[in-house]
């Protein structure tokens, strides 16, 4: 049984990408909080991740979000209402000033008049509206695109390794070169915009290439590798901590499809 | 309406569609140029013409149409995720770019009528025409759109442009029925002719519904066939039968495009009277200047003539009851020297010329022939019937043919001739 309370519900979901599984049928369920999923490139992140933002079709099984059943049309809709997804990259809009940016994605979310303004302010970027993103450095970019992504207010928000731009992707002040002042500079950047990312919705989905990027940042971590999500035992950091627990995803009925789904996470 | 604005501004911006009218208006004013009559200011072949850059500058802005639903992919995560329909972002993209297309197709039209009316142009403006070019370029622009939308790779922009090309191409120079699809190559419309309406009508049909099955069968499929898209079903299937009846009646002209247009002639009467199509009306002063000589030297002779008449090229060429019959395609250079040869060319029996044991006839038949066309003679026969034909005077020659000329048409010409 899955929780009722589940954001994310995955019945023998497999997704499939080039040939080969990015996900093999697996049953599982998400529930609120920030969730971290890790995995080396090419494992399948931003295809996972983008089959959660409902932008591709799962191969085969069942995906719920926050309740919707994304197989059929109207639940597709009324998903797509409720979430918000960042890719990687969106230097598409480089040349495009901070307010344009945000009130073009308010336009597709059919946000009522102010709402573009709300999240300017709350995002910290009213300063900074009529300057174009290029202009800007990376940890502000990200604010814009946090801003443009939840412009509605989403319940599930969707960032695929938003760090990458600011601190090229290794989020450790370890691996930087010794003296190197302006690759501190980028992980202090990123580690200030963790609270503002805790606060974009009740659920969060960050990925990262590496799980330890995201100890410590998560609720729960899951791994992404050879088509096989799991979850690793990780030790907690103080943001874990103090942060709500969220339910584990339980037992599920058996997933349809002739490939045994996996089953994920702790009580499966 | 305010935001769809702001949207649709930014969206023109990001597209770089600003720079695109001028350069898509650059390639079909090339294109519209080229295949104009050269020094003709015909409506029906303007507009053909108009019509006719659609060849090239639909591939391109099929291209330009690739490049943009390629890269708007990557807005899905903006625009797919949205509570209107998904097929929103894509549908205002297709507007912007049929806006861009047709302003460049616009300008195109609008040089090509300037030099039409600007050379005092003959014929009848027909607005049919015009839409034939621009359905077609919203069929590329729809077709080239939705192919860099669902092959979203760098390579689906060349690949469009030489599809289109391709499809453009190979039934160029044609005569079967399928050169009649959009965009045809009808050629020039040559002047004494008119492109049938109906061929016209069922070329913007055939490309207008595609352009509509192709929009509706794209919304169909984004809304995941959504029961609030399914009525559109109803259209789409229209337009398809639209579509399919199009092709047939086109079939059905089996390649003719063009019809027989009885046309008054523009004249000037004085030396001599000369009458050409009236979108050949500015040649007049020249031909007469030209075909006046002529028409002296074969004073008394039975190729006398007293009139000069332009005939639609499937008519033959002929002197008849003092009217020289003529073809005049074009004013491209030297064009009142091709009346002039075309003229004398009536005059002679070419096969009889042509047989080589009358080599010698023939030179002297060249001989005169130089002399009537006011030309150097070349390669003149070096016989004392050369050199006296050559020490005559005007008045001598002119006498001379009038008593010769059955055997200068003969071509059957012999040295006692010129004693």
């Amino acid at each position: 049984m899955i929780a009722d309370v589940s954001t994310i519900v995955a019945r023998g979901m497999g997704i499939r990408r080039g040939g080969r599984w990015i996900l093999r049928p697996a049953v599982f369920g998400i529930t609120g909080g920030v969730i971290g999923f890790a995995g080396p490139r090419g494992a399948g992140k931003t295809c996972l991740l983008s089959t959660f933002a409902t932008l591709r079709r799962p191969h085969v099984g069942a995906l719920e979000i926050l309740g919707h059943d994304t197989g059929n049309p109207a639940g597709l809709r009324a998903a797509r209402a409720l979430l918000g997804y960042l890719p990687g990259d969106f230097a598409w809009a480089a040349d495009l000033r901070v307010g344009d940016f945000v009130a073009y994605a308010g336009y597709y979310k059919r946000v009522p008049a102010g709402a573009v303004e709300a999240a300017l302010d709350r995002f910290e970027l009213r300063d900074v509206a009529s300057m174009s993103l290029s202009m800007l450095p990376a940890d502000m970019r990200l604010r814009a695109g946090l801003a443009a992504t939840c412009v509605h207010r989403p319940r599930l928000v969707l960032l695929d390794e938003p760090f990458a731009a600011i601190d090229g992707g290794t989020g450790d002040r370890t691996e930087d070169r010794a003296g190197d002042k302006t690759g501190e500079k980028a992980v202090d950047k990123a580690m200030e915009l963790w609270p503002v990312i805790r606060s974009l919705a009740p659920t969060v989905l960050v990925t990262a290439s590496a799980a330890d990027r995201l100890v410590g940042r998560c609720d729960r971590i899951f791994t992404l590798a050879r088509g096989r999500l799991t979850e690793p035992a990780v030790e907690t950091g103080p943001s874990h901590r103090s942060a709500p627990r969220p339910a584990p995803p339980v037992r599920s009925r058996r997933a349809p499809g002739r490939t045994r789904p996996q089953r994920i996470g702790a009580g499966v | 309406m305010c935001d769809l604005g702001r949207v649709l501004r930014l969206d023109a911006r990001r597209s770089a569609l600003l720079f695109a009218v001028p350069v898509l208006a650059a390639i079909g004013v090339a294109a519209a140029w080229r295949t104009l009559i050269p020094g003709v200011a015909y409506w029906d072949d303007a507009v053909m013409a108009v019509s006719a850059s659609a060849r090239v500058l639909g591939p391109a802005a099929a291209a330009f149409a690739a490049w943009v639903g390629m890269r708007e992919r990557r807005l899905d995560y903006l625009r797919g995720l949205t509570v209107r329909s998904p097929a929103t972002g894509p549908l205002l993209d297709l507007a912007l770019l049929t806006a861009t297309t047709l302003a460049a197709y616009g300008l195109v039209t609008v040089v090509i009528a300037g030099q039409t009316v600007l050379r005092e142009e003959a014929g009848r403006l027909r607005p049919l025409g015009l839409l034939v070019g621009a359905a077609t370029l919203l069929l590329y622009v729809v077709s080239g759109y939705l192919a860099g939308r669902l092959l979203p790779r760098p390579l689906i922009v060349p690949a469009t442009a030489v599809a289109a090309a391709l499809w453009a191409w190979l039934r160029h120079d044609g005569h079967s029925w399928w050169r009649l699809l959009p965009p045809a190559d009808l050629g020039h419309v040559e002047l004494f002719t008119y492109p049938r309406t109906g061929v016209l009508a069922h070329q913007v049909l055939w490309s207008l519904s595609l352009s509509t099955a192709l929009v509706l069968g794209y919304v169909l499929a984004a809304g995941r066939r959504e029961l609030s898209t399914l009525p559109l079903a109803v259209p789409l299937a229209t337009a398809l039968v639209v579509a399919a009846v199009s092709t047939k009646r086109l079939h059905d002209y089996d390649g003719a495009a063009v019809l027989p247009s009885p046309t008054g002639l523009a004249c000037r009467e004085w030396p001599l009277t000369v009458c050409v199509h009236p979108a050949l009306r500015t040649a007049l002063p020249s031909l007469v200047a030209e075909v006046t000589p002529l028409a002296a030297r074969l004073t008394g002779t039975p190729g006398a003539f007293i009139r000069v008449e332009q005939r639609p090229a499937h008519e033959p060429v002929s002197i008849e009851g003092g009217v020289a019959h003529i073809h005049l395609s074009d004013l491209a250079n030297g064009y009142e020297q091709r009346v002039e040869d075309e003229i004398r060319g009536g005059l002679v029996d070419e096969r009889a010329c042509a047989d080589p044991r009358r080599a010698r006839s023939a030179a002297y038949t060249l001989m005169v022939n130089a002399w009537l066309l006011d030309h150097e003679p070349q390669n003149a026969p070096g016989t004392a019937a050369a050199r006296r034909f050559a020490s005559w005077d005007e008045q001598q020659r002119r006498a001379w043919l009038r008593l010769h000329f059955a055997d200068y048409r003969r071509c059957a010409l012999v040295e006692s001739h010129f004693r």
